[in-house]
């Protein structure tokens, strides 16, 4: 069993009176992807973070690598120089090229030469796909590009773990797939991720835990397979079924959909998702078939 | 050409930078007409005398003083717009800033100059200021520098808070996540940005001051109004005097308005102007 690289032990967090931490204790150990589910407002994010101090948590502690998470602004850089983030929103530096952006905080933070920073990012840009954009300013890519290059500019720092807070939920349907396969690569090179998603397909594929977040605590913490394949809480099921309905709504209002795909009303799920797969194992109950991702065949 | 094309073109404040070589870049045309702006306001304030001399009398013969008083003009615009610039820059900060002591300064300081007139504030620093503190007994020429500067600053301090305050909060936070310090991410990060939002009103002050500064006129600063004001004094040609002092003005606004413009292009890597 590896050493845990992220300890958090009874964290609280509050926004004014909402409590969205309740005392919640897990751990991240090194070299391991962990995939953070749960609905809007559970805490995933704020979790993610707490991590990198970049909501502070009101009581417990939370250790990466041996650095107490707190104000100290010594600790705080030396354990943000370890932890590279990735945003929903992508945050590159609008004013900088994509070569700056990569290059920027090794120069400025780790003190490395202007040329080495520059050829290190140039092999970052190789490696997610974007050497040919490198001159280029954040607002000539696409969506998919500039996220890829956010992943290039969070690996520059050399982080020993790297966060993603919903790194695919701004992107168009098409360019998911590049980011994603950017994100597989990098969990099979050995980094340590976490990982807050609605992205069911990774979590299932990639990852090697799955935290489930309601209301601030942790509900379950499980193997991928485990997670989806056995799921026995009707809480999470709910969920799920939700996500899976996700996919419907993209295309179609999912009654339209639902009434186009199951003939027969009774099949409907209650989160209108009807799994088209008879030989799924989906769980029934009450006359619902409440689906994983995954399981139905539209995804 | 028709007038209207005239003024058209006048008002195209981007009328020099379309000229320079098609194979250059944004960049490069900038810099470019930053350069020749600058080097030809320059040459117009030096030999201003030259051109104006040329005019029949009661300009012609007038040269000098307008030339001169010009320069005054440009001078206390200059001065008092790079100091403004800082003291804006500082009252902005403080007003941003999370110490309160820092905050209310700052917020006092904005109150007070703008809730008051420019030509008493300039009254003030002339008349006023050497009585409270004797130490400061300056020439007519300082205090109106440091009145301008220290209006000027409380409108710039709004246009570089609405600058910072524009800077997207996630900007702040990717740079926090990579281990930059609030120092680096300040010079790095936010500052080019809020400069580039503030840039427009910065001008517009810029250029505000510039016809401002003939209230240095009350404190017997010899500027370009004052200037134009004594000849058609001595010479009952209101007419031709004013509109040579209304020309001149225009022409330096005009010139500040090219560099400005050259200035916001070269931040402007999205191509949003057109």
């Amino acid at each position: 069993m590896n050493q845990p690289l992220i300890t958090v032990k009874g964290v609280n967090k509050y926004f004014g009176n909402a409590h969205v931490l309740r005392d919640l204790s897990t751990h991240f150990n090194g070299g391991e992807v962990t995939v953070i589910l749960g609905a809007s407002g559970s805490g995933k994010s704020t979790l993610l973070r707490t991590l990198n101090r970049l909501e502070a948590h009101d009581s417990g502690t939370i250790i990466v690598d041996g650095i107490e998470v707190c104000d100290r602004l010594k600790d705080l850089d030396a354990l943000r120089s370890e932890v590279g983030m990735v945003f929903q929103q992508f945050n590159l530096f609008p004013h900088l090229t994509v070569l700056q952006n990569v290059s920027l905080a090794p120069r400025r933070v780790r003190k490395t030469p202007r040329a080495q920073a520059e050829a290190q990012a140039m092999q970052l840009l190789e490696r997610v796909g974007l050497v040919a954009h490198a001159h280029k300013y954040p607002f000539a890519l696409s969506g998919g590009q500039q996220q890829r290059v956010a992943i290039a500019r969070a690996l520059a720092m050399q982080p020993r773990v790297m966060l993603f807070d919903e790194p695919t939920s701004a992107l168009d349907p098409e360019m998911v797939k590049e980011v994603l396969d950017v994100m597989k690569r990098l969990a099979g090179s050995g980094m340590t991720m976490i990982v807050v998603t609605h992205e069911m397909g990774f979590a299932r594929e990639v990852s090697d835990r799955v935290l489930f977040l309601d209301q601030g605590r942790v509900a379950q913490d499980a193997p991928p397979d485990q997670f989806f394949g056995g799921q026995q809480s009707e809480r999470i099921c709910a969920f799920l079924g939700q996500m899976a309905g996700r996919v419907f709504e993209d295309t179609q209002t999912h009654k339209e959909k639902a009434n186009e795909d199951a003939p027969d009303p009774d099949q409907r799920s209650r989160g209108g998702v009807v799994c088209r797969n008879d030989a799924c194992p989906c769980p029934v109950e009450q006359g619902d078939r409440r689906v994983a991702p995954g399981h139905q065949t539209t995804a | 050409m028709r007038l209207s094309n005239i003024w058209c073109d006048m008002n195209q404040i981007s009328f020099m930078l379309p000229r320079w070589p098609v194979s250059w870049d944004r960049r490069q045309r900038s810099s470019a007409t930053i350069a020749t702006a600058s080097v030809a306001l320059v040459l117009v304030l030096w030999l201003l005398a030259i051109p104006i001399s040329w005019a029949p009398d009661p300009i012609g013969n007038n040269a000098q003083s307008f030339a001169e008083g010009a320069r005054v003009t440009f001078g206390l615009t200059v001065i008092a717009s790079l100091a403004g610039i800082v003291i804006g820059l500082l009252a902005a900060l403080g007003k941003v800033s999370r110490v309160p002591m820092l905050r209310m300064i700052a917020g006092a300081y904005i109150w007070v100059v703008r809730g008051t007139p420019l030509l008493v504030q300039v009254l003030f620093a002339y008349f006023a200021l050497p009585v409270l503190v004797p130490a400061l007994k300056m020439t007519d020429f300082t205090s109106a520098c440091v009145a301008l500067a220290i209006n000027v600053g409380a409108y710039n301090a709004e246009a570089i808070r609405a600058g910072l305050l524009a800077v997207p909060r996630g900007q702040i936070e990717a740079a926090n996540s990579l281990g930059m310090s609030s120092r680096q991410t300040f010079l790095d990060i936010v500052f080019p940005q809020a400069f580039k939002i503030s840039l427009p009103p910065l001008v517009n002050n810029i250029v505000g001051l510039l016809k401002d500064s003939s209230l240095a006129y009350a404190i017997g600063v010899v500027e370009l109004t004052n200037a134009g004001n004594r000849i058609q004094s001595a010479t009952f040609q209101p007419i031709p005097v004013l509109i040579t002092t209304a020309t001149l003005y225009l022409v330096m606004t005009s010139m500040l308005t090219q560099i400005s413009n050259a200035i916001e292009r070269r931040f402007d890597v999205e191509g949003k102007l057109a």
